[in-house]
C-alpha cells in the first residue's frame, strides 16, 4: 500500500505540473539530498478518512514565483503580492492531493480533504510525530528542487 | 451584449486562469470566492453559466448548488462543476444535483472552453480588437511540417519580424502546441503522412479556441490537386514552395488584418507624411493604397488637411510609383488635401517622361515641402 501510494503521489505530481504548467518535473533518484536553506515555501493539503495524512509541497521562493509566473501568465512584475504565490502553491498542492484522493476513493479508501494552507519562512522544517509514516521525495524544475512529502497516520494504511 | 460566466472558488489563481481562458471571446466574467457570494452574484448578474469549484471554506460548491436549484429564479442557470475530486462517489453525488458538467483539476484551459462551448455559444472578440494587431507584434506562428528543414528555412526567412515560430513534426505535436497556447496562424504542409494535415485542419475548426485560427496549406508549386483539395476543404490560403517570403509576409498580414500603415505614415509638425520605403515595389504599393483612404480622412478628421509623399529613399521611378503618386494626389485633390512631394534627382527626371507627371513639381527635403505646404516646422 505504502508503495503504491508513492506512486500515485509521484504520478498526480508529474500530471499537475504537466497538465496546468505544461512542466515536465523530473523526479531526483531515491535518497537524493534535500537542500532546504533559503527562504522557502510550503503547501499543505490533508486529507482525513479511511486514509489519514497530510502531503506538503516544498519550494524555493524563486521556483514558487516562476511556478506562479508560468501558471497564471504573468511576469514577476506582475505579480505584486506574495499571497498570489502563496494562493498558486496552496492551489498546486490542492490538485496533487485531489489527484491523490480520487484514486484512493476509486478503492474504497474514501476521505474528505482540507482546504490548502501555506508556511513561508527559512531553514525550517516540519517535523512528524514518532509514529508517522513518511516519505519524501523530490523533482527538478526549472533548475530548482521541488520536495514533495507524504505523512500518514500507520492505522489508515489498508 | 456578451455573455456572462461566474466563476466561484476560493482560489484566486483558479479564478485567474479561468477568466484568462476567455480572454478572446466576447465574455464577461464575474468572480466570487465562496458559495455565499457566489449566490450573491449570481442573484444580481443572472449569469449565463456558472462555474463552481467544489471545496471551499464558508459555503462549498455542493451546499451553493443545492441553494441555485431550490431558487426559481436562478435554477435554470447552468453549472459545470470544476473540482479537484474526481472519485466516483464525488461524481455521482454531483450529478444528482443536476449539474451539466463537470471537470477534474488539473485542466487545461481548451478543454474548460470547450466544454463551456457545449452550453453557451462563445463568439469570439469583435473584429475591431483582432484588427488592432500590428505587424510588429509578436505573433505566434506554429508551422507543421515532418521535415524540419522547412521549419527552419521558415525561421529563417521570417527573421527579420518579430513572428515567432514554433515547429510540430506531426499533428499530435501540432495539437498538444495548440493546448499550450493557441497561435495566430498555422502552416501544415499538405503532405503530412495519412491525410495528417487535412486531421489536424478539421480538429482545429472543431475546437472552440481554435476554429478561428487562420490555416494555411504548404505545398510545391506543381502540386495543383494538393492546393485544389486543401481550397475546397477551407484553408486559408496556400504558400507554395520554393516559399516566397514576402509573399507569405504579406498573405499573413492580409489573414490576420494585421495593421501595417504606420511603416508608411506618420504625423509630423501638423502634417501627415506618407514616407515611401527604399524597398518599394508593387507588394509595397499595395499595402500603402490599402491604408491610404482611411489615412488621408483621419487626418482629415483629426484637422490634418496637407499631405507631405516623401519619395526621397527611391532612387528611380517606375510606373508602380507613378500609379502610387498618381492615386495619392487623386485622394487629396477629393479631399481638398493640399500635397507636396520630395523626391530625389533620379526620381524627379524620370517623371518628366510621363505625361501625366511631367508637370509635377517636386522638393528634395521635407522642409521644403512646409514652405509649400505654408506651414511653419514646430520648433524643437
Amino acid at each position: 500500500m505504502i508503495d503504491d501510494l508513492e506512486d500515485l503521489l509521484k504520478a498526480a505530481v508529474v500530471e499537475v505540473f504537466g497538465t496546468m504548467i505544461g512542466l515536465q518535473v523530473q523526479l531526483e533518484p531515491p535518497h537524493a539530498p534535500v537542500v532546504n536553506t533559503g527562504a522557502t515555501i510550503a503547501g499543505a493539503v490533508g486529507f482525513i478518512g479511511r486514509v489519514t495524512g497530510v502531503v506538503y509541497i516544498y519550494a524555493p521562493v524563486e521556483l514558487a514565483v516562476r511556478l506562479t509566473e508560468k501558471l497564471l501568465h504573468l511576469s514577476a512584475s506582475e505579480i505584486e503580492q506574495k499571497e498570489l504565490v502563496n494562493d498558486s502553491m496552496g492551489e498546486l498542492a490542492n490538485m496533487i492531493v485531489g489527484h491523490l484522493k480520487s484514486r484512493l476513493s476509486d478503492r474504497g479508501l474514501s476521505c474528505a480533504m482540507t482546504i490548502p494552507s501555506i508556511v513561508r519562512g527559512t531553514n525550517f522544517q516540519i517535523e512528524p510525530v514518532s509514529s508517522t509514516i513518511r516519505r519524501v521525495f523530490s523533482f527538478r524544475s526549472l533548475e530548482h528542487q521541488l520536495v514533495v512529502e507524504i505523512m500518514l497516520r500507520p492505522e489508515s494504511q489498508a | 451584449m456578451g455573455r456572462k460566466i461566474l466563476t466561484v472558488d476560493d482560489s484566486r489563481t483558479i479564478r485567474l486562469i479561468v477568466t484568462r481562458a476567455f480572454k478572446d471571446y466576447d465574455i464577461d466574467m464575474f468572480e466570487a470566492q465562496n458559495g455565499v457570494e457566489g449566490l450573491a452574484v449570481a442573484a444580481r448578474e443572472r449569469p449565463d453559466l456558472i462555474i463552481l469549484d467544489y471545496t471551499m471554506p464558508l459555503m462549498d460548491g455542493y451546499e451553493m448548488l443545492t441553494k441555485l436549484k431550490s431558487d426559481p429564479g436562478l435554477k435554470s442557470i447552468p453549472v459545470i462543476m470544476l473540482t479537484a475530486e474526481a472519485g466516483r462517489e464525488s461524481v455521482l453525488k454531483i450529478a444528482k444535483q443536476g449539474v451539466r458538467d463537470y471537470l477534474i483539476k488539473p485542466f487545461r484551459e481548451e478543454v474548460i472552453v470547450e466544454r463551456v462551448s457545449r452550453i453557451i455559444d462563445l463568439k469570439p472578440k469583435g473584429e475591431a480588437t483582432l484588427k488592432a494587431r500590428r505587424y510588429d507584434d509578436a505573433l505566434q506562428i506554429l508551422v507543421v511540417d515532418d521535415k524540419q528543414a522547412i521549419i527552419g528555412q521558415i525561421g529563417s526567412g521570417l527573421k527579420d519580424t518579430a513572428w515567432q515560430i514554433e515547429g510540430a513534426a506531426s499533428t499530435a505535436l501540432a495539437m498538444e502546441s495548440c493546448g499550450r497556447a493557441v497561435p495566430d496562424v498555422v502552416l501544415i504542409s499538405l503532405s503530412l503522412p495519412e491525410n495528417g494535415a487535412y486531421t489536424l485542419f478539421q480538429m482545429m475548426r472543431a475546437g472552440a479556441r481554435t476554429k478561428s485560427v487562420p490555416v494555411f496549406g504548404l505545398c510545391v508549386k506543381t502540386a495543383v490537386e494538393e492546393q485544389a483539395r486543401a481550397q475546397q476543404v477551407g484553408f486559408s490560403g496556400i504558400i507554395t514552395k520554393p516559399i516566397d517570403f514576402e509573399d507569405v509576409k504579406l498573405k499573413l498580414t492580409r489573414a490576420l488584418g494585421l495593421d501595417t500603415s504606420y511603416k508608411y505614415f506618420s504625423q509630423k509638425d501638423g502634417v501627415l507624411v506618407l514616407q515611401l520605403p527604399p524597398t518599394f515595389n508593387p507588394t509595397v504599393a499595395s499595402d500603402i493604397l490599402l491604408h491610404l483612404r482611411n489615412q488621408v480622412t483621419g487626418a482629415v478628421d483629426a484637422g490634418l488637411d496637407k499631405l507631405v509623399i516623401d519619395m526621397s529613399p527611391l532612387k528611380t521611378a517606375d510606373i508602380t510609383l507613378i500609379k502610387l503618386g498618381l492615386s495619392s494626389l487623386q485622394l487629396c485633390s477629393e479631399l481638398a488635401v493640399k500635397s507636396a512631394l520630395i523626391g530625389s534627382e533620379a526620381v524627379t527626371k524620370e517623371c518628366k517622361n510621363y505625361e501625366e507627371t511631367k508637370d509635377l513639381r517636386f522638393v528634395t527635403s521635407h522642409a521644403e515641402a512646409l514652405s509649400v505646404l505654408g506651414v511653419q516646422p514646430a520648433v524643437a
